[in-house]
């Protein structure tokens, strides 16, 4: 895609028409997302509904009928879907249309645990050079020389833009409709195809955003209603609350059901994972943080 | 007496120690800082504020990390440069946080110290086929007092009755610590018990978190669990920024961030006068000072110095001897974890508050002579933490790739995360000249410099330790009440793989510890190293290194509490002006911390204005004369 039709996309689709919102707006974003067959704040309707079949079939929830990545029985808890990852996501590439931008939600605290402000909704401005970080990793390069010093990037937007058309070239070459309106078994036989590395490159990429969206602060649009921390019993941000010593130092009670043994045995299988991985600037979304290395 | 200016490249460990330590001692001080800066209130009157929560996206998003689309840098190993290969990997290579406070803005604030057969590792154990190993010019001894006033200005926790013997005739204490231990976490109980099992001794990690309200100004650690790798919201962790450069700038030092040290300009071959540096507009400028300090880092202080070769120097500032950027070290993590039938909860609390000296070495087994090493070494070993909810997705992913219900239902088990407590050795990796920083040949970084790359293979020293250390290691896991399983993972032979391996990759390895040492090493010979005994370079008068870069071996410890000691030291150094300075050259008196200890409210950033603390240290000094170019 040329320079010339990106800015327009760009222009018409998000800052055109929606505007900049003004700081201390993001929670009243969050209470109205788009609907289905609505345009997000960067991708266009059919591309924010493709994304939401793909972002629903990789964290499944009790809507999300059975297929290889969800087999009967099902999940019964909130998926992509409820937390609205896919909306999220959209939100992440056009974080530009908010001022700051939504990129890094501030701090120290959130309202869930005594104060009254939610300090995570205050997202902090981006100076300059963490400014030109953030459009070059969204954006991407564009060709201009002040962003191609180590040569060209693609950015996130042009990964999804393209990700998302490709997913559905597929879908109509191999089942002769669009993606989102496949079954869920032909959805998943698609996204398991190991012999489309651009598919997988892509699919890794939205794994990756996914998590982000369901296991990380609200704030960021997704995790709605918690979805991602109450399945997986997870405390989320605690600060100013913190933990007593007794939380601390003794075994307590836990809802976490006990582990056995077997699943043990078989769990310690991937501790190697926890070597981490870098990321390489041409697949950042492979990264995996490691088990304490400092 | 009017005092020397002095300016110090870089505000982490190293930077804010000596800053603080010079400005205390009258002279006049300027930070130039190439990061931003994220704490509001820094240097001001205030409270501090934090602009860190307990958050993951922001953790993994560039927030306080280097950005490696902006800087990246470039990897390759040495069989990878033996054929020529300029580089095989460019991106995120040991990115410590750039901002601020440096890498200590997120550290996990873990204290130990060296031990005294670390400063003499050549003359007490012997060469090692293959490595670059020395002697320290400095001991144990002195250093000790240096360690005892940053840990006392820091306020490292700790209990002196609970450390091994050998530990305290290694590494004697003059005094009990400022405060008490955190309250212990439970998986490190658990764990303890294994340790105490098969023989081994666990006690309290020292670490620069406040297990008490009100220790300079700041509050007690709540034990919310994102530490290591995040920044504190409530500053109950001490560090570079909010330990000593606050200090500092309340007493009148400048800090300038977003500025981008190109160059070292000198008066003359051995005198340096001052720096190039890039504003954040991208505007140069060009500062004079009587006094250089480079605190960049073991990674950019060695590029700086390559950066900054001139006729007089031709193969970079300093380096007659051709150790710049040679000699790197990351230390060779063996990483393991054990699983039990319980939710242990490892994550909260401050990542781990147990550590075990048993592993240290030097040690001859079967298994040295078998590899042909003289002895092995491994390091500290610290248990009990865990991982939180985004390692955990990350983990499963593997199995994963395209999540699903699958990867799910492995959420909700949780098998490692709520039942896993984790072990990490720090290990001694030798000095090897192959392994070294220089400067990319083809990648250039935003600012349109040559960026920094490495060139790393393990020594087999450090591959035959984690293979004999480890399995020890995995029994304590085992050995724990209630285990199911335990496992340590051969990092090193991971990161040897390359990136076939599904769960390594070739920078799974060196890229991505904390830990940069060796690539500007002290000693007395000019013609193998590049500073002295007082961190200053031997071919440059007026120019001092306090970072990492001047270790001699890596030793099997976190490094910062011995990079601001030996800041302290060379501070010692240039205020007395003695070679073999009187300790009480530094400020710090015994037994009393400088600063105040009234608690302080810690209040977001919101209420703050954040904009306060980027107006500080607005005053500029009459000795550092700014030169527009």
């Amino acid at each position: 895609m040329d320079i010339g039709r990106r800015s327009f996309i760009k222009a018409a689709g998000a800052v055109g028409l929606l505007g900049l919102l003004p700081p201390g707006r993001v929670l009243d974003l969050l209470a109205a997302p788009p609907g289905p067959g609505q345009a997000g704040q960067f991708l266009s309707a059919d591309q924010l509904d493709t994304l939401r079949a793909l972002c629903w079939r990789l964290v499944p929830g009790p809507l999300d009928g059975p297929g290889l990545l969800n087999p009967p029985p099902g999940s019964p808890d909130p998926g992509a879907r409820e937390a609205l990852c896919a909306e999220a996501i959209d939100i992440l590439l056009g974080a530009f249309n908010f001022d700051p931008p939504m990129v890094h939600a501030g701090g120290p605290f959130s309202d869930r645990h005594g104060p009254t402000h939610n300090d995570f909704a205050d997202f902090v401005a981006l100076d300059k050079h963490a400014e030109l970080g953030w459009r070059i990793r969204l954006e991407g390069s564009l060709g201009l020389p002040e962003r191609e010093f180590a040569g060209p990037v693609e950015g996130l937007q042009e990964t999804y833009q393209a990700g998302l058309a490709h997913l559905d070239a597929t879908a109509q070459s191999r089942f002769g409709a669009d993606f989102k309106d496949l079954s869920s078994v032909q959805q998943d036989l698609l996204l398991t195809d190991q012999s489309d590395q651009q598919l997988q490159g892509f699919v890794g990429t939205a794994l990756s955003n996914v998590f982000d969206a369901i296991y990380g602060p609200p704030e960021y649009g997704g995790n709605q209603g918690l979805a991602g921390w109450g399945y997986t019993n997870w405390d989320g941000d605690v600060q100013p609350q913190g933990y007593t010593d007794d939380q601390v130092s003794t075994l307590g009670a836990s809802p976490v059901p006990p582990l056995h043994p077997a699943a043990a045995l078989a769990a310690i299988k991937l501790a190697p994972g926890l070597a981490g991985r870098a990321a390489s600037n041409s697949s950042p979304w492979a990264a995996r943080r490691p088990f304490k290395r400092g | 007496m009017r005092r020397p200016s002095v300016l110090i490249i870089g505000s982490g460990a190293g930077g804010s120690v000596s800053a603080w330590a010079l400005t205390a001692a009258g002279f006049p001080v300027m930070i130039l800082e190439k990061g931003r800066n994220l704490i509001p209130g820094l240097g001001g009157v205030a409270p501090l504020g934090s602009t860190f929560g307990n958050d993951d996206v922001k953790a993994g998003r560039s927030f306080e990390n280097q950005d490696p689309l902006l800087e990246p840098r470039t990897l390759r190993s040495q069989q990878d440069a033996a054929i020529g290969t300029e580089r095989s990997y460019i991106g995120d290579v040991n990115s410590l946080p750039t901002t601020v406070g440096g890498g200590t803005v997120h550290w996990d604030a873990k204290c130990p110290r060296l031990w005294r057969q670390d400063f003499k590792a050549l003359s007490s154990h012997g060469p090692v086929p293959g490595a670059n190993l020395a002697d320290w010019p400095i001991s144990y001894d002195d250093l000790a007092p240096y360690y005892d006033r940053i840990e006392y200005q820091m306020g490292v926790q700790g209990d002196i009755t609970r450390m091994p013997p050998r530990t305290l005739e290694q590494a004697p204490r003059a005094r009990q610590f400022v405060m008490p231990p955190n309250p212990p976490i439970y998986a490190g109980l658990v764990m303890s018990q294994g340790a105490a099992a098969l023989g081994y001794t666990a006690y309290p990690f020292p670490m620069a978190v406040n297990s008490v309200e009100g220790f300079d100004g700041r509050p007690r650690c709540n034990s919310c669990g994102f530490c290591s790798g995040y920044g504190c919201p409530i500053n109950a962790r001490g560090g570079a920024a909010v330990s000593f450069l606050h200090h500092a700038l309340r007493a009148g030092a400048e800090l300038r961030s977003r500025c981008f040290v190109y160059r070292i300009e000198m008066a003359s071959a051995n005198r340096a006068a001052g720096v190039s540096y890039l504003d954040a507009d991208g505007v140069s400028h060009t500062v004079t000072a009587d006094i250089v300090i480079l605190a960049a880092s073991a990674m950019e202080t060695p590029r700086l110095l390559l950066m900054s070769a001139n006729a007089d120097h031709p193969t970079g500032l300093a380096n007659r001897s051709d150790q710049v950027g040679r000699n790197l070290m990351f230390h060779f993590f063996t990483l393991g974890a054990a699983l039990f039938q319980d939710d242990l909860h490892a994550f909260r609390g401050p990542n781990t508050t147990f550590v075990v000296d048993d592993f240290i070495g030097p040690d001859t087994p079967p298994e040295a002579t078998a590899a042909g090493l003289p002895y092995l070494k491994g390091g500290i070993l610290e248990f009990g933490g865990g991982i939180g909810l985004f390692q955990e997705a990350s983990l499963y992913s593997i199995l994963f790739p395209q999540g699903g219900k699958g990867h799910k239902d492995l959420m909700k088990a949780s098998p490692l995360r709520a039942h896993l407590a984790g072990f990490s050795m720090v290990g001694e990796d030798m000095p090897q000249a192959a392994n070294r920083v220089d400067l990319d040949p083809g990648i250039r970084d935003v600012y349109g410099h040559p960026v920094p790359r490495v060139t790393h293979s393990a020594h087999a020293f450090e591959l035959a330790a984690s293979a004999y250390y480890g399995p020890r290691l995995a029994a304590i896991g085992a050995a724990s009440p209630g285990a199911l399983a335990s496992a340590f993972i051969p990092v090193g032979l991971l990161a040897e793989t390359g990136p076939g391996n599904p769960v390594g990759s070739a920078a799974a390895g060196p890229a991505s510890t904390a830990h940069v040492m060796g690539t500007a090493r002290m000693g007395d010979d000019p013609m193998t190293s590049v500073v002295d005994a007082c961190s200053r370079a031997h071919e440059v008068d007026n120019l001092y290194i306090a970072d990492g870069s001047v270790f001699v071996t890596a030793g099997g410890f976190n490094p910062t509490n011995t990079i601001m000691s030996l800041a302290l030291h060379m501070a010692a150094c240039i205020i007395s002006g003695d070679d073999h300075p009187p300790v009480a050259a530094v400020p710090g008196a015994v037994g009393t911390p400088t600063t105040s200890t009234a608690p302080l409210p810690v209040v977001g950033m919101a209420a703050l204005g954040f904009g306060a603390a980027a107006a500080l240290g607005a005053a500029r000094f009459d000795h550092h004369r700014e030169v527009d170019t």
